[in-house]
């Protein structure tokens, strides 16, 4: 699916121009898209796309062409058109890309069970069984969704440095969105999945025991969840509480395009800028506090072994010990700090430009147990889990609402709570914690950025957090 | 061009002929550009060429689909995916595909937009319009996209059809100061059409007015939304219209049609227009698209559906088929009989807010959500915005804050936005009573 004779055939043709740096990536994607409506499987849609894209700087300008012809005269004018967009930029403060030496390399994600030995009958018949289970779960389940992506993922990637780094991850992922009614009211949630490797995810994932756990806790947040009353109080965050919080105000703001100013317009900036009251080094959570990017983790959602511009990954420590660390870089975003890329370049398919993006954000362990943090606390609540969540676009104000959630009285826990909510600074969030549980737990996500938007696969996640004396209503 | 449907003829044949019950084929040649800028500055200039054929088959009332990027992978593709569907679930609800010929009103597409190659110059118009409005050194940065695509739609059920769709936007967001800032967008299906100074002097004048603004106070308040942030609501509410959305509960209208979701003074319909960036004459079944009223005086009058979906509701398809679910296409408000600058005045004291992002929702079939205001914001007195404001937060319900319409500008604008203002949409400046804002604490 993959022509590499054209793709080097393009590099070669691009190398021939007065060009500071030149690469293309192909890609092919198998795809196969499940939908199915309260129970029911409402299509199901199998594709194939290949196709390539040439990036090319010159002049000080980028210019960026893809297409899914495969041909060398569809090469050449796709090259042409690059490479005209890049000079003709015309940009006072010329581009660089921070110098990295060619890497000749494949790589892979295996599989024990290989996707492609799944039948679509069993791919099926895996789902509809969720809808099953919860039919005959005792809860009044009057509504489901559920969505299942399988990706085959083939690249290639050549550039005018030498690198040449073949790659194949195949991906599982599944949303499930369920409706409760009890009593005459409703109550949502939803659930994803995610993971890079075989069918073997789906045993991992437990799913009709996940969703029928979320159903029950829906009919207790109608049946039985009272509110709290607001007030400054201690909160316990579990690991899905905990995730998006590291996701959403620590790895959003250090993605150094965006403190660039480089996603002004849509996914905002960051409250970290030069000369600003955040940098490098300041503080910003308690030292219990370590948040870290990976993409390394081991059949992960967002694993990768090399980002889109050929760069190493690595883990990457986003806040150590409460203190401003290292921002997600690409090669053009490191070039402007005067630092390395570390990795963080990723694209969703051939035709999109690679950006600064996240892979897996997580907290790292401290050293209680959930039920120590659990009897610390006087009066409190913990959210294991949150419905609808925001933050500004630099990153600092944020907000969840908590979906599995428990009243805490003197280190027991109580009924279950009705909605709270934390509307918070990400200073005034992180500076709060005092202790850290040592079980670190993982969920998957699409994180949204560029324009034309690209969802790229994720993991969010971490321990129990330990948060004093914040205001919850 | 007619070989490329004559092609995509061909794919539905070769379906019919290999078993499937009903096809629908649509190939899209799509030629599409875009300039990306930040610090006054082009970061990149982007092109995509690329043809696809979207390929739909029923067998037995298993639905299957795919999409296929080389005439020459035909066969083997449609081979695959009646393979599929042998071993795939029957889904009961399946309607059929619109069955019928159809006469499709003539393409207004604008060919210039399907030259244009490099767009550059209007990105600068945009960002010398913005320095203009608040001054040298403001930082401006944004898009500009254009999309030109040919369609040809083939169906065993009667339709065929061929449609161009063209369109150009561009968004500008203007910084004054590090948190002041404004946000503009201009969009049109024609370059003649397109002002790309009207995007930067919105953003520069917002941009100007929000200097040096305070933290906001959480409370209640009558609200003047921009045509912008507005477009974001319609987009909530005309998603929430999909016949889809209602059947899984992730829509405040479950149970709610015929009844009266909102005051008199509110008309909303669907209606993918010559002028809009949706525009298009069929739909992917290809079903003719029509406007279609689905707010009628505030009373909820339809869903929007596709063949399936309209059978199921006893009624028929509204024109919006996408290829699982009906879509709104682009969303119109009626405009007003009030002029903005009368909506501002009649607010003695309240806020103005032109832009927001992030919205989520608690609970779809209840409405509960919350989303961030973004760019300017303002405390309205005496009818004047005045002290610029941040870090405020909408925290209210879908279905109220329809039923609080209060007033509706006579000007309206056609908007799009990344993410947010999608789908397009035809929004006037609107006052609705009694919001609730929050804040952190």
């Amino acid at each position: 699916m993959i022509d590499e004779e054209i793709v080097d055939f393009a590099l070669d043709y691009a190398r021939s121009k007065k060009i500071e740096y030149a690469e293309i990536r192909a890609q092919s994607q198998v795809q196969d898209r499940l939908t199915l409506r309260n129970g029911g499987l409402e299509a199901y849609v199998s594709s194939v796309d290949s196709g390539f894209c040439v990036r090319i700087m010159a002049k000080g300008g980028i210019g960026f062409a893809s297409t899914n012809k495969w041909s060398k005269e569809e090469a050449k004018e796709i090259v042409e058109l690059a490479f005209s967009y890049a000079t003709s930029a015309n940009r006072k403060e010329k581009l660089a890309f921070e110098e990295e030496k060619g890497v000749k390399t494949k790589w892979a994600v295996d599989q024990k069970e290989k996707i492609e030995d799944i039948s679509p009958e069993q791919r099926i018949s895996s789902f509809t069984d969720v809808d099953k289970a919860l039919a005959t779960c005792g809860v009044k389940v009057v509504a489901t969704m559920t969505q299942c992506m399988i990706d085959l993922t083939t690249k290639y990637f050549v550039n005018s440095e030498g690198s040449r780094i073949s790659s194949f991850v195949p991906k599982i992922g599944a949303f499930i969105f369920i409706t409760v009614a009890e009593e005459g009211k409703t109550e949502q949630a939803y659930q994803q999945f995610g993971y890079s490797g075989g069918w073997e995810a789906f045993k991992k994932w437990n799913v009709p025991e996940e969703m029928i756990h979320n159903a029950k806790v829906l009919k207790d947040v109608i049946t039985k969840a009272k509110p709290v009353k607001a007030g400054n109080m201690d909160l316990i965050c579990g690991p899905r509480v905990t995730g998006i919080a590291a996701h959403e105000s620590c790895g959003h703001p250090m993605e150094a395009d965006r403190i660039l100013g480089r996603e002004m317009s849509q996914a905002g900036r960051s409250f970290i800028y030069k000369g600003g009251p955040y940098w490098v080094g300041t503080r910003i959570g308690s030292d219990a506090v370590t948040v870290v990017d990976d993409p390394t983790v081991e059949h992960s959602y967002g694993y990768y072994a090399f980002d889109d511009e050929g760069v190493k990954a690595r883990r990457r420590f986003l806040y150590k010990e409460g203190v401003i660390n290292e921002f997600l870089h690409n090669r053009e975003s490191a070039a402007k700090l005067d630092t390395r890329s570390n990795g963080s370049s990723r694209s969703v398919n051939y035709d999109r430009e690679a950006i600064v993006r996240m892979a897996n954000t997580f907290v790292l362990p401290g050293k209680h147990t959930e039920e120590e943090l659990i009897e610390g606390v006087k009066y409190g609540v913990y959210m294991k889990s949150f419905t609808e969540w925001n933050i500004d676009d630099k990153r600092f104000n944020q907000r969840y609402v908590g979906r599995e959630a428990y009243l805490i009285e003197n280190g027991k826990l109580s009924h279950p709570v009705a909605r709270p909510v934390i509307e918070t600074t990400t200073p005034k969030f992180w500076k709060a914690v005092d202790a850290v549980s040592k079980s670190v737990e993982y969920e998957a996500a699409t994180c949204g950025k560029g324009d034309p938007g690209q969802g790229v696969p994720v993991y969010t996640g971490g321990p129990c957090l330990r948060l004093r004396g914040v205001y919850v209503k | 061009m007619s070989d490329i449907l004559n092609k995509t003829e061909d794919i539905v044949s070769k379906a019919k002929s290999m078993g499937a019950d009903e096809v629908i084929a649509k190939t899209t040649f799509g030629k599409y550009r875009q300039v990306r800028f930040s610090n006054n500055q082009v970061d990149i200039t982007v092109a995509w060429n690329d043809y696809v054929t979207d390929l739909a088959l029923a067998w037995k009332k298993r639905v299957v689909a795919t999409q296929i990027h080389n005439f020459r992978d035909v066969d083997s593709s449609v081979k695959h995916l009646l393979e599929l569907a042998k071993v795939s679930k029957e889904n009961p609800m399946f309607g059929g595909f619109a069955k019928g010929t159809f006469k499709y009103r003539a393409s207004k597409a604008d060919k210039t937009l399907e030259n244009l190659e490099d767009p550059t110059e209007y990105v600068f118009e945009a960002i010398s319009a913005a320095e203009k409005e608040a001054g040298s050194k403001v930082d401006s940065g944004g898009i500009l996209f254009t999309r030109f695509e040919d369609v040809y739609l083939a169906s065993s059920e009667g339709p065929v059809g061929v449609d161009s769709r063209s369109a150009i936007e561009l968004s500008i967001r203007a910084f004054s100061e590090r948190e002041a800032s404004g946000h503009g967008v201009e969009c049109s299906s024609t370059l003649k059409d397109f002002k790309p100074t009207l995007a930067g002097q919105k953003a520069g004048e917002i941009a100007k007015l929000a200097k040096n603004p305070k933290v906001g106070e959480e409370g209640v308040y009558d609200v003047i939304f921009d045509p912008l942030i507005f477009g974001s609501s319609l987009g909530v509410w005309g998603g929430m219209v999909s016949a889809f959305y209602v059947m899984i509960q992730m829509s405040v209208f479950v149970d709610k049609l015929g009844k009266k979701v909102a005051p008199d003074i509110v008309t909303m319909k669907d209606n993918p227009a010559a002028y809009s960036m949706s525009n298009r004459v069929f739909d992917d079944e290809g079903v003719p698209t029509k406007d279609n009223v689905f707010i009628d005086h505030g009373v909820l009058k339809t869903f929007l559906h596709n063949t399936s979906t309209a059978k199921m509701f006893k009624t028929e398809t509204t024109g919006n088929a996408g290829l699982v679910a009906p879509n709104p296409w682009n969303i119109e408000m009626e405009a007003g009989n009030t002029k903005k600058d009368e909506l501002f005045e009649e607010t003695k004291k309240g806020l103005y807010l032109t832009n927001t992002w992030y919205t989520r929702f608690q609970n779809y079939a209840k409405g509960d959500f919350s989303t961030i205001p973004r760019d300017g914001i303002f405390l309205i007195n005496n009818g004047e915005p005045k002290q610029s404001l941040k870090d405020l937060r909408i925290s209210d319900n879908a279905l109220t804050m329809l039923s609080n319409i209060a007033g509706i500008s006579k000007e309206r604008q056609h908007v799009h936005w990344w993410g947010e203002a999608d789908p397009p949409s035809l929004s006037p400046y609107v006052l609705v009573k009694n919001v609730n804002l929050t804040k952190s604490k």
